[in-house]
């Protein structure tokens, strides 16, 4: 599904990512952590295609086309998804609006024909129910006055909408209530099956205890020092980032 | 006649002032004569105002001067209906609609027939009843924004006189247009709107011709709005050809009258818009709302002065602009509290939006108090599109046109949502989308 090679990249000048090398395949669900600063958000900033982000080299292969090619966009409409982790306030936009053009453009794109409002509506609103938001947030702009959790649970919505083959959730899991991690565990849970997969970025084990990893990695000074299954995050949790670096230099 | 008045060291003088004294040679005379000479006589003795006069330092008006300028045809007699050519898409069945057809309103018998409302011709009052028209016409000045006015107050074929005595149920719209006939030429429509106490109306002028190039068009509107009346009043530029027009309104407001004021720019190669307030009673509210696109070579210049002459007295003013092309946009704003306007409150708002490396907007709020005793507030800003909205709708896969455009449009919602008269702002709102990349997919958001 998808393939980085030896990814490096800078921002502002300065070199974040230091050689990247990441293999996920279908119906896998992966989390990266890892300290602040370790490139986390970076990665995930760079595999949606943000311009100020400089990829200075290595390679992306998603479901075998070249990522790094294409213009964020189309990316998008390839399949790739970016749970944000500041997600945007744009004031005088609807919400609805604009996961309804979201959809559309990707289903013109796949050459399927487009929904119409009321099929949207019906659908959307099916979505909110089962992420256990109230219908107020269809009138509303996007995020425009949503508290913290709420910019979270709608970025999983729109997830829900999209359907990506790819998502790649950076810090969905901070600043959330138990309650609403839950439902938003089980917003990304509803979309695990065979055909598609979820990077989790996360700073906390917490988070894998709704959502179980296939495999966890530990991304520390732009690479990933350590890789491992499930029970490394549990050995994260207990012994600290600082342990894997020390086990490295041992 | 005065020795100003006499053709003299021609040689100087810019070809259009030369062409508005033709025009005033011309005219035929009514019963305004004095107050049209003193007019002028003290445009002639002032000329057309220049980059040196402090209200026109962002507007060159060399092309402008540089044109001989004809009369347009008479209109009065030709009684055309609306000119389908330039029909707007909003006209609700309770309206009120009169053509003016380069300053001469088309009226038919019917049309000052409704309750709350008398409609006069203004050449049939300067024939019949200069006294009362004389007393209503702002009196002549030297001020560089009132340039204009003299010209106007000078040539006015026609125009209309509109008395609000009660409340209104649907809106005044006044279509002007221009018609050129091969040649530039250049009209003065006047329209003076006198709101009696209590009193209640909306008044919509739009300004669309169909496709006279360089033709010029200096409205003049005069509102007053005695007490507790309630005005909200539109002048929307959506022509589509290379015409230019200079709009100046005049504001006068009553103790507690309350107006609600939008100047859009939508069209035209240069729009000058003036609005000349004065608050004059003690109470007297104003929201004046300008929204500003400039768009190819297009150069709109809005200027505001509000002044404050009474004591409780409110103002608040909400610029959008947006400059794409090589165009560029002017917002303009002062507000003067004189001593005696104690607790008033003033607010300037002006944002702008670049939206090409060649477009320019400047805006420059001012303010000038004379009591202590006031709230005023002004925050100015001018950026380009924020690049993390955008990117984030990228991300969601809405293709850079659109998503630039939705965020274009945003941006000027703060004005739109606060229009009353929806059947108007859908109007705006589909003229001003198309001026957006991508409308069509614009549209599928309204």
């Amino acid at each position: 599904m998808l393939n980085i090679v030896n990814l490096s990249a800078r921002v502002a000048g300065k070199n974040i990512l230091n050689g990247i090398n990441l293999d996920v395949g279908a119906g896998e669900v992966h989390a990266i952590m890892g300290p602040n600063g370790s490139g986390k958000s970076t990665l995930a900033q760079v595999l949606a295609g943000r311009e100020d982000y400089e990829v200075t080299g290595g390679e992306v292969r998603f479901e075998g086309r070249d990522l790094l090619a294409l213009k964020p966009e189309e990316r998008a409409r390839a399949g790739f998804f970016l749970g944000f982790q500041y997600p945007v306030e744009i004031p005088g936009v609807n919400n609805v609006y604009l996961l309804k053009a979201a959809l559309n453009a990707k289903r013109r794109a796949a050459g399927e024909p487009e929904v119409d409002a009321y099929e949207f509506l019906a659908l959307i609103k099916q979505k909110m129910k089962f992420m256990e938001m109230s219908e107020t947030f269809l009138t509303r702009a996007v995020n425009e006055g949503f508290s913290g959790g709420e910019k979270k649970r709608n970025e999983i919505l729109q997830m829900l909408v999209l359907e990506p083959k790819l998502a790649v959730l950076d810090e969905t899991d901070s600043g959330l209530d138990i309650d609403a991690l839950k439902i938003v565990a089980r917003g990304v849970n509803s979309l695990r099956d065979p055909k598609r997969a979820v990077i989790l970025v996360t700073h906390y084990q917490r988070l894998l205890d709704y959502i179980e990893p296939d495999r966890v990695h530990v991304l520390s000074g732009g690479r990933i020092l350590k890789s491992g299954d499930k029970s490394l995050a549990l050995e994260l949790e207990k012994r600290g980032y600082d342990w894997v670096r020390e086990s490295l230099v041992a | 006649m005065s020795a100003a008045l006499r053709p003299g060291a021609a040689a100087s003088v810019a070809p259009a002032q030369r062409a508005f004294e033709a025009a005033w040679r011309a005219r035929a005379p009514d019963g305004l004569g004095f107050l049209r000479e003193a007019a002028m006589e003290r445009f002639l003795r002032l000329g057309l105002p220049t980059q040196r006069d402090e209200t026109w330092r962002y507007t060159n008006l060399r092309r402008i001067a540089g044109t001989n300028f004809g009369a347009p045809a008479d209109r009065k007699a030709s009684g055309d209906p609306w000119p389908s050519a330039v029909a707007p898409e909003y006209v609700p069945a309770n309206a009120l609609c009169i053509a003016i057809v380069d300053g001469h309103p088309q009226l038919d018998p019917a049309s000052g027939l409704r309750a709350g409302l008398e409609i006069r011709s203004l050449r049939d009052m300067a024939n019949a009843d200069a006294a009362t028209l004389a007393a209503l016409l702002v009196p002549p000045s030297d001020a560089d924004e009132l340039r204009w006015t003299l010209l106007n107050t000078a040539l006015f074929a026609d125009g209309l006189l509109i008395r609000v005595t009660g409340r209104l149920d649907g809106p005044v719209i006044l279509l002007h247009s221009m018609t050129g006939g091969g040649e530039a030429t250049a009209s003065h429509p006047r329209v003076i709107v006198e709101a009696a106490d209590g009193a209640a109306a909306t008044i919509i002028e739009r300004h669309a011709d169909g496709g006279v190039p360089a033709a010029l068009c200096n409205a003049v509107t005069q509102i007053r709005a005695g007490e507790n009346a309630t005005i909200e009043h539109y002048r929307l530029f959506d022509a589509e050809a290379a015409s230019n027009h200079i709009a100046t309104l005049h504001l006068r407001l009553a103790q507690e009258a309350r107006c609600k004021q939008f100047t859009i720019a939508l069209g035209g190669s240069l729009v000058r818009t003036d609005l000349l307030a004065s608050l004059e009673g003690s109470g007297a509210a104003l929201d004046a709302y300008a929204l500003l696109v400039g768009h190819l070579a297009r150069h709109v210049d809005c200027l505001n002065v509000v002044r404050h002459e009474a004591p409780h007295t409110t103002s608040a003013q909400t610029a959008r602009s947006i400059a794409s092309g090589t165009s560029r946009v002017v917002f303009n704003s002062k507000v003067v509290v004189a001593a005696r306007a104690k607790h008033a409150e003033s607010r300037q708002s002006s944002r702008g939006l670049l939206l090409s490396p060649d477009a320019e907007i400047d805006t420059r709020p001012q303010l000038e108090i004379h009591t202590d005793e006031v709230k005023c507030a002004h925050g100015a800003t001018t950026g380009r599109l924020d690049p993390s909205m955008l990117f984030y709708m990228l991300s969601r896969g809405i293709d850079r046109a659109t998503a630039q455009s939705l965020l274009v449009y945003a941006f000027l919602a703060d004005v739109l949502t606060d229009m009353s008269d929806a059947g108007m702002r859908a109007s705006i709102e589909t003229a001003l989308i198309a001026q957006l990349p991508d409308s069509q997919v614009l549209r599928a958001f309204r």
